[in-house]
């Protein structure tokens, strides 16, 4: 049948054709440059249309207090390059209305995902350091692998340890590099993601961890991320392919408050990829080339990065694409669940897993029980579809194993190793995909196990005095 | 070697495209009719006693639709009595040729069947109206005749509701439109698997969660017969790169197609969102969220000679025909021009916004006036809200 719907027809308009000679909008000079929809601006105007947008969108949010410490998320790309270049000036005593926060910056390599040798990854970091240190800001460098020695939480009290590599000055960057375990960790975890969409996406995970964990540790109250709305379009589309519908809106909103005590914020989300592009040109903002894992590789190497082909191929037709795409995400809103048992312990967004029967993530299970477990067969006319733990299931040589004995709960024991289904048991919807991809989750990083293991625990003891709460929905915090 | 069945110790005969498990024939018939089975029960779609009328095409959705579900309807005793419906659009060697399949069917399933044709509706076959207005927006016109012909047909057989061949990757593919589309409204609807409960005959979709090609799988092992020709009057371009961009994701990771209906699934829009209110409609009492259903206005179009009326989302049509309606003349004449047409509405939205706010001050800056980024703000606001009213011209 033909699947078109009432009224799911109607395309966005296509691209216009462009004049040749433009004149600014506001001021009749000739124009440099068309934003999004048609408006040709003049080199003046231009400037003072994106500083505008970018004060008045920290100004409306009302988030930033006078004085509060943020930390700046630099990866040495175009985006966040323009971030810094407009929060230097709008920290400046030109600037009109000065802002009043106190900016700190950080960088964090991941030569290691890409397998970069360590000159490699030397040459970028002092690249990115030394824009960084331009600035007087206080500055972090920090390297993807080091995400694998965190601690479940980071203490704000736990002063300047040893494994925070705060490094301020180019001579102490090896010091850095120190990290081989970490390393070595990382690429075998690496390897056994047999995908590059999942190994994205953790990549992903773990830069906001090292992100949180060195705020808290540094006593920042916000991170702040140069994303672009291009970049959060095609996040936006990415949430929706790999099944993080519900996450949609945190992952592309000004303020994304998943982790407690920390806000994320991408204060210039209304800029387009072309206007950070002028901007920096216009202002001879200096940025550093460094490939991801996707770099150079065919558009189906992943999906964020099919996506992205998607997107900007789109864009270019249809110029409303990236702005139809937003206008989606503004609408929408992710539930904030109040205990943190109820956050995925990999990307912490709240858990999107408690689903009514009638739903896809139970026709998925359902389809792979259907398909892999014989003993459904057999029981044709029943419909309990309960696996039978044997021949080609899936469950089997996954039995739970042993603690090491301390009944109170506290076991500590190294061999008590997470099957899949309690790994999977703490995760969303995503994150369960991800997983699929891991050949063994044993790899995972320490502090999400250690996260896992403790929601276990707690299960546990839970399940024990059940009897004797009250209110079994009470939970302490 | 030849791979043996994941389930029994048959040789397998293919891999699930969405599980990648190798099954036999026999136990991919059954996984795929256990699925069905299971959406049908978990969404309770079937009341014992009731007349379930199957949207049959002839094309491979419905035919196996109608296949499956005439056989769990006597595995499962349902109790429904299933009946086939069809709409004749009058497409020469397009829908002719289906309905012939459709017509065989109801032999072989040995099911009622109904087709009500587009001519006797509404007074227009497709290939007439593609006479009159060209290839462009044949597709509007089909999709909302289609949708109430269905209903029409439906009530003249006196069924309870409406099953359609629907699929897990038309689902999706509508999913990713409406994000593309920033469409709100039909984003959270689309994946509800059964619509139209309030006045509207229910309508709902039991292979929701059903790949496409695991349907051409088993109609082709079970030599279903099935029409396989697309219209000719094919749909619109825009809808096709959406849908090969769920084919390339799927070949990237091939749970992508119920990802997506599961990101649909668990959406949260904002309260303070308004979505539109159902009424109905005027002139035909059809489900409506404007005074006049689309179909009625479409058809006003076409008889009056304005066939773009109601394509896109021209409020400026809307108010226009209403005049044209209050006055009960003649306006077979009248014909909106393009340029004079995008003026106006830029000229309502430019007051509208120069008088509604001018004299506010602005909050974040010290700019002391109405600042020019929110100038730009409003204007682009505008401009799209304009946009899709612009497409057709
Ligand atoms: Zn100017
Ligand atoms: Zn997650
Ligand atoms: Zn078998
Ligand atoms: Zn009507
Ligand atoms: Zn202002």
């Amino acid at each position: 049948m033909c699947s078109v719907q009432e009224g799911e027809d109607v395309s966005p308009a296509r691209k216009e054709k462009i004049v040749e000679e433009r004149t600014c909008m506001k001021c009749e000079k000739k124009a440099v440059l068309v934003t999004r929809v048609n408006d040709a601006f003049c080199k003046e105007c231009f400037m003072v249309y994106v500083t505008h947008k970018f004060r008045a969108a920290i100004g409306k949010s009302k988030l930033i207090r006078d004085g509060e410490s943020v930390l700046v998320g630099v990866s040495g790309g175009q985006a966040s390059s323009c971030l810094l270049h407009l929060i230097q000036e709008g920290l400046s005593g030109r600037a009109h209305k000065k802002l009043r926060f106190k900016p700190g910056l950080v960088f964090i390599d991941e030569g290691a995902t890409i397998g970069m040798s360590a000159e490699e990854r030397l040459a970028n970091c002092t690249q990115v350091l030394e824009i960084m240190e331009k600035t007087g800001f206080p500055c972090y460098l920090k390297a993807l692998e080091q995400a694998m020695e965190l601690e479940k939480e980071a203490f704000t009290n736990t002063a300047d340890q040893t494994d925070t590599a705060s490094v301020t000055s180019v001579e102490n960057l090896t010091k850095l590099h120190r990290y081989d375990k970490a390393e070595e960790e990382l690429l075998a975890l690496m390897d056994s993601l047999k995908s590059v969409s999942a190994k994205e996406d953790l990549i992903k995970s773990l830069r906001q961890k090292i992100l949180i964990d060195l705020a808290l540790k540094k006593g920042y109250s916000k991170v702040m991320l140069g994303d672009c709305s291009t970049r959060l379009a095609v996040q936006l589309l990415t949430d929706i392919a790999q099944g993080r519908g519900a996450h949609v809106a945190m992952d592309t909103a000004f303020a994304d408050n998943r982790c407690n005590d920390i806000t994320i914020v991408r204060p210039i989300r209304d800029f387009s990829s072309k206007e950070v592009a002028m901007f920096n040109i216009l202002n001879n903002v200096p940025s550093v080339f460094i490939p991801r894992i996707t770099t150079k590789a065919a558009d189906s190497v992943s999906i964020e990065h099919l996506t992205e082909r998607f997107v900007t191929g789109l864009q270019a037709e249809y110029p409303s694409t990236t702005s139809n795409i937003m206008r989606t995400g503004e609408k929408l809103h992710t539930e904030k669940k109040s205990s943190s048992e109820n956050q995925c312990a990999i990307c912490q967004a709240p858990l999107d897993t408690d689903v009514p029967p009638s739903s896809a993530l139970s026709a998925v299970r359902f389809s792979e029980t259907v398909s892999r477990c014989s003993s459904v067969t057999l029981s044709i006319f029943s419909t309990d579809t309960a696996c039978c733990g044997g021949g080609t299931c899936q469950s089997e040589g996954q039995k739970e194993s042993e603690c090491c004995g301390q009944g109170d709960g506290s076991c500590q024991s190294k061999e008590s190793k997470l099957t899949r289904d309690e790994v999977e048991s703490a995760l969303c919807y995503a994150c369960r995909l991800l997983i699929k991809d891991l050949g063994d989750v044993s790899k995972l990083p320490k502090h999400i196990l250690d996260d896992i293991s403790q929601r276990q625990r707690r299960t546990k003891m839970k399940s024990e005095i059940e009897d004797f709460l009250l209110d079994p929905s009470n939970t302490p915090d | 070697m030849p791979i043996k069945c994941n389930l029994c110790e048959a040789g397998a005969i293919l891999k699930r495209p969405k599980t990648g498990d190798a099954l036999c024939k026999n136990c991919f018939y059954f996984a795929f009719e256990e699925e069905v089975h299971k959406t049908i029960t978990d969404a309770n779609l079937f009341v014992r006693g009731e007349t379930v009328a199957i949207g049959a095409s002839g094309g491979k959705d419905s035919t196996v639709l109608a296949y499956v579900l005439k056989a769990l309807n006597q595995r499962y005793d349902y109790g429904v009595n299933l009946v086939l419906l069809s709409v004749d659009e009058g497409i020469t060697g397009y829908r002719d040729d289906s309905l012939e399949t459709v017509k065989r069917n109801q032999q072989q399933y040995d099911l009622p069947l109904k087709i009500v044709s587009y001519e006797e509706l509404y007074g227009w076959t497709m290939d007439a109206i593609v006479k009159q207005i060209g290839l462009k927006n044949n597709c509007t016109f089909c999709g909302v005749f289609r949708r109430q012909a269905l209903d029409r047909g439906a009530i003249l057989m006196k069924v309870d509701r409406i099953v359609t061949g629907h699929n897990a990757d038309d689902i999706a593919e509508t999913v990713i439109m409406n994000v593309l589309r920033g469409d709100i409204g039909r984003l959270q609807r689309c994946t509800a698997i059964t619509t139209g409960t309030e006045g509207a005959l229910p309508r709902s979709k039991p292979f929701k969660y059903t790949y496409e090609k695991e349907i051409v799988m088993y109609a082709y092992f079970k030599k279903l017969d099935y029409f396989s020709t697309e219209c000719i009057y094919s749909p619109n371009a825009y809808r096709g790169f959406a849908r090969a961009y769920i084919k390339d994701l799927e070949k990237i990771r091939p749970s992508a197609i119920i990802d997506i209906i599961h990101s649909g699934e668990s959406l949260s829009v904002k309260k303070a969102v308004k979505l539109p209110t159902q009424g109905t409609c005027e002139r035909c009492g059809y489900i409506s969220s404007n005074p006049l259903c689309k179909a009625c206005i479409l058809l006003e179009g076409l008889n009056r000679g304005l066939p773009r009326l109601g394509i896109g989302k021209s409020h400026k049509e809307r108010r226009k025909l209403n005049e044209m309606l209050a006055q009960k003349e003649e306006a077979g004449n009248e014909k909106t021009t393009p340029d004079n047409s995008r003026e106006t509405t830029e000229n309502a939205s430019s007051e509208k916004s120069a008088s509604g706010s001018s004299k506010q001050k602005c909050e974040n800056c010290s700019c002391g006036q109405k600042c020019l980024a929110e100038k730009v703000e409003d204007l682009q606001l505008d401009r799209r809200k304009i946009d899709p009213a612009l497409i057709d011209f």
